[in-house]
């Protein structure tokens, strides 16, 4: 696969696409602006270097800048435009040590533009790599968290400028933001896993940056959907699950809302055309978590699950999907840290209350 | 646990309608025909994967997390070969897992209440199929008392009794009611014989089983349990016949006998005649053709006896095409605007070879009525047509204009002339070759007196021929007589067409 070895302005587009390619679950929210402020920025200060971190010197400080809360709180109360300047050096003076570099805690969506338009800022390299791969909906449920590293100390800043700080355990972390949320107004701005290049060598998902772009350069060069589907597959080895009309969205079953899940349960049903066609079920809380194709469980979270409209050749998130809709449904396998048995553990179905394993996961 | 269903195992169809998935509700309807000798409970979907073959696989609430999972344990239980699954009502159940079911041929039941429970009282059933049997025959019971004919009763059962078809067969084998398929198909099978309300052999009625064991006992009952009604209904049906036939010939006798009166329009809407005509349900035929039936014998039972098989077996072909009794066979006609003679004679001529009527039956066809509504006629014609089809072969058909001379014929009393002729010629008609000798002296009569033709009509050579006629002569019959050759050609005529059996 080929690198990305900086971004410029030129790659802005690319950029919202890949993010929202990753962002399966929520594509379709207007990012556009986010777009104009990136490339504002890469403009006005430069390219951005792409740096792998086994090419950082080791001990290269480095800091994850992403938002953790609502997308849509985001998109309806955006950021000043100075935010990542002041969570950067918040969390430098509580580490009392410089950033060398900035990384992305999982490069998706908003997340995926935001930590360049920190590094370009603060005049630091991006590293290429990310915590997650694609979006998961909690902070902590990260590659870095498998690897062991802390997910604080940690800085933050609300749509109102609040300023806080925690260092605890990741999971009381987790817990201790989404009750910062509740009055922070939907979301916040974070600097947090704090680590050194050395460590993201084995704790990150390498290469999350470059893969951004090139899924997001076959994205707009898509002339028809074979194309997206040949380029999707070449790029993130994505498979094509079947694809149909959606003839059903709604509650799913009577589970509720998981304890430590931010959303309801839904259910989204395709069905391929044809007396014989298959139903294709996909379960959906917060992310889309697993596909069951005439019951047969063949896809789960994390893996990446997709749903393609077929006739705008966008990704689709789950709230702008409608009964009617023409849609690809494409898996694209999550990177390996998450199929170890600690991956599955931490970001698997039974980590979203479903009891099912995961196809890759091995019968006991 | 054992992998094979057991016979006695009840099936899905008598789970829903005599036992605990009574009040849970089908997604899908078909596939119900499946034994059930296992009942699993299961909270996780791999507990599936060690249900044997034929378990009613039961999904636990706790499993029931969403559709998804309900249909993982649908795809599960049907590698599992499964007889069906039953889960608890949850959001989102409807025509997608439908179709999947559908596309699986697996049953799924959704109970309003506790799964749990559900499985407990599926459990009691399979573990005590008799209390459920037991319901089964009582509705059946019950039902055919609600029953007035041989096709309800049966119907019962073939509704009611899961895994069973049943098919009421008469005697010759012909299925009177019920499914075909039941008559027909090999395996397993429980018959019941019914005799007729008159106590003779009647009928039989027979089951088709798709699993034996106890059910063969079960169904047995309801079967015997059936008799009692079935021959209500069937001694129903004859008095109809019965009733309807008088009054078919009272209102005929009325309408001919306006006709004979020189009276208008014997089957036009007017009058009296009219009104007969309405109440019996008939076509008024212009210009109308005419056929008579009669027993192809004269011996054997009258008129009034066969009247309900005739007048059954007649309604199975000719549907609402009216059939009078009459003195001597049974009247019916046809419009002679929509067909000739010769196309009525062709469709009685079919019909006759399907019908199964109690005894043989030959036919014959009128003319096309001289004016509108004029029957008396050409029924007259067609009973003598009728008359002269007999002596030709069961079924056979005559046209009153294609008689002729043997109109003549067809006027006498044959029977009374061959016993006649029995003790006339009892000397000739004691020989052992009785039946040969009385051929050759009709096919030498017949020739007007030639030897060599009679020999060709029967395929001997002439010397045999004459050699027959020396030994009549010897009987004391001379065929040469002018005086007594009338009188021998009938009494000929006569005994070949209604003389005793030959002698053995």
């Amino acid at each position: 696969m080929s690198r990305v070895t900086q971004l410029t302005a030129a790659d802005a587009d690319a950029m919202l696409l890949g993010a929202e390619f990753f962002g399966a679950s929520i594509a379709g929210h207007h990012l556009e602006h986010f777009r104009s402020w990136l490339r504002e920025v890469l403009l006005r200060r430069g390219p951005v270097p792409v740096v792998p971190p086994a090419e950082l010197p080791a001990e290269t400080q480095c800091a994850a800048i992403g938002v953790a809360g609502s997308m849509i709180a985001v998109v309806e109360l955006p950021p000043s435009g100075d935010e990542p300047q002041g969570v950067a050096a918040a969390l430098e003076n509580q580490l009392d040590r410089k950033l060398g570099a900035v990384m992305a805690m999982n490069a998706a969506t908003i997340n995926a533009l935001l930590p360049v338009i920190a590094a370009a800022e603060l005049d630091l390299p991006i590293v290429d790599c990310d915590g997650m791969g694609r979006i998961l909906p909690l902070i902590s449920q990260t590659s870095y968290t498998v690897a062991g590293l802390p997910l604080t100390p940690m800085t933050a800043t609300s749509a109102v400028r609040d300023q806080m700080s925690v260092v605890a355990e990741a999971q009381r972390a987790e817990l201790l933001v989404r009750a910062m949320l509740n009055t922070a107004g939907g979301w916040l701005l974070c600097g947090l896993y704090p680590t050194t290049a050395r460590q993201l060598v084995t704790g990150a998902i390498e290469g999350s940056i470059s893969r951004v772009v090139r899924v997001g350069r076959v994205l707009a060069a898509a002339r028809d959907r074979d194309h997206i589907l040949r380029g999707l597959g070449s790029e993130v080895g994505a498979t094509w699950l079947g694809g149909g009309q959606v003839v059903e969205v709604g509650p799913s079953g009577k589970r509720g809302a998981e304890p430590n899940q931010p959303a309801n349960p839904t259910t989204v049903v395709v069905r391929e055309r044809g007396s014989s066609g298959r139903v294709i079920r996909i379960e959906a809380q917060n992310e889309l978590l697993l596909a069951v194709v005439d019951g047969v469980l063949v896809t789960a979270v994390p893996d990446l699950i997709c749903l393609l409209d077929r006739n705008g050749l966008r990704i689709q998130g789950l709230e702008r999907t409608n009964v009617g809709d023409e849609v690809d449904v494409l898996m694209v396998p999550a990177a390996p840290v998450w199929h170890t048995p600690a991956g599955l553990a931490l970001a698997g179905p039974q980590a979203f209350g479903l009891p099912v394993r995961h196809p890759k996961e091995p019968v006991e | 646990m054992s992998r094979t269903p057991s016979l006695d195992a009840l099936t899905v169809d008598a789970l829903v309608r005599y036992g605990p998935l009574a009040t849970a509700t089908p997604l899908i309807e078909e596939h119900f025909d499946r034994p059930v000798p296992h009942v699993a409970l299961v909270s996780e979907l791999d507990d599936i994967r060690g249900c044997a073959a034929h378990t009613a696989v039961v999904l636990h609430p706790v499993l029931t997390h969403g559709v998804w999972a309900v249909e993982s344990a649908l795809r599960l239980s049907w590698e599992r070969a499964a007889s069906c699954v039953v889960t608890p009502g949850l959001p989102g159940i409807g025509e997608s897992t439908a179709q999947l079911a559908k596309r699986l041929r697996m049953p799924v039941f959704v109970v309003p209440d506790d799964s749990a429970r559900c499985a407990l009282d599926l459990a009691a059933a399979v573990a005590n199929p008799e209390s459920v049997r037991a319901k089964v025959i009582a509705q059946c019971a019950m039902l055919f008392g609600e029953r007035s004919t041989a096709r309800g009763i049966l119907g019962v059962i073939n509704t009611e009794v899961p895994g069973v078809e049943v098919a009421l067969v008469a005697e010759d084998g012909a299925v009177l009611a019920g499914r075909t398929a039941a008559a027909t198909a090999g395996g397993d099978q429980v018959r019941v014989e019914v005799a007729g309300p008159d106590g003779k052999p009647w009928a039989r009625m027979v089951a088709s089983l798709v699993q034996g064991g106890h059910v063969r006992e079960t169904v047995r009952s309801i079967l015997r349990l059936a008799r009692a009604p079935l021959v209500a209904s069937v001694a129903r049906e004859r008095l109809e016949v019965v009733h309807r036939s008088a009054r078919a010939g009272a209102a005929l006798d009325v309408l001919l006998g306006a006709e004979a009166r020189g009276e208008q329009s014997l089957l036009g809407p007017s009058g009296l005649e009219a009104e007969a005509v309405t109440e019996l349900g008939w076509q008024p035929a212009d210009l109308p053709i005419a056929v008579f039936l009669r027993a192809a014998t004269e011996a054997g039972p009258d008129v009034p006896t066969v009247t309900p098989g005739v007048m059954s077996a007649w309604q199975q072909v000719f549907g609402d095409r009216p059939l009078v009794p009459r003195a001597a066979g049974w009247a019916s006609w046809w419009s002679g605007t929509s067909c000739s003679p010769e196309e009525v004679r062709d469709r009685l001529r079919r019909g006759l070879s399907r019908m199964r009527s109690p005894i043989a039956l030959v036919g014959g066809v009128g003319t096309v009525g001289e004016q509108p509504g004029s029957l008396r006629t050409s029924l007259v014609q067609a009973e003598l047509a009728s008359a002269g089809a007999r002596g030709q072969s069961v079924g056979h058909v005559e046209l009153f204009t294609e008689l002729g001379e043997r109109l003549v014929l067809a006027c006498l009393p044959l029977a009374e002339l061959a016993r006649s002729a029995e003790v006339a010629l009892a000397e000739l008609l004691a020989a052992s070759d009785r039946e040969t000798l009385v051929e050759t002296l009709r096919a030498v009569l017949d020739s007007g007196g030639s030897t060599g033709q009679a020999a060709t009509r029967l395929r001997v050579h002439r010397n045999t021929v004459l050699g027959r006629l020396e030994r009549i002569r010897g009987y004391g019959i001379d065929p040469d007589s002018a005086d007594g050759r009338l009188a021998l050609h009938l009494a000929a005529y006569a005994l070949s067409t209604h003389g005793p059996a030959p002698a053995r």
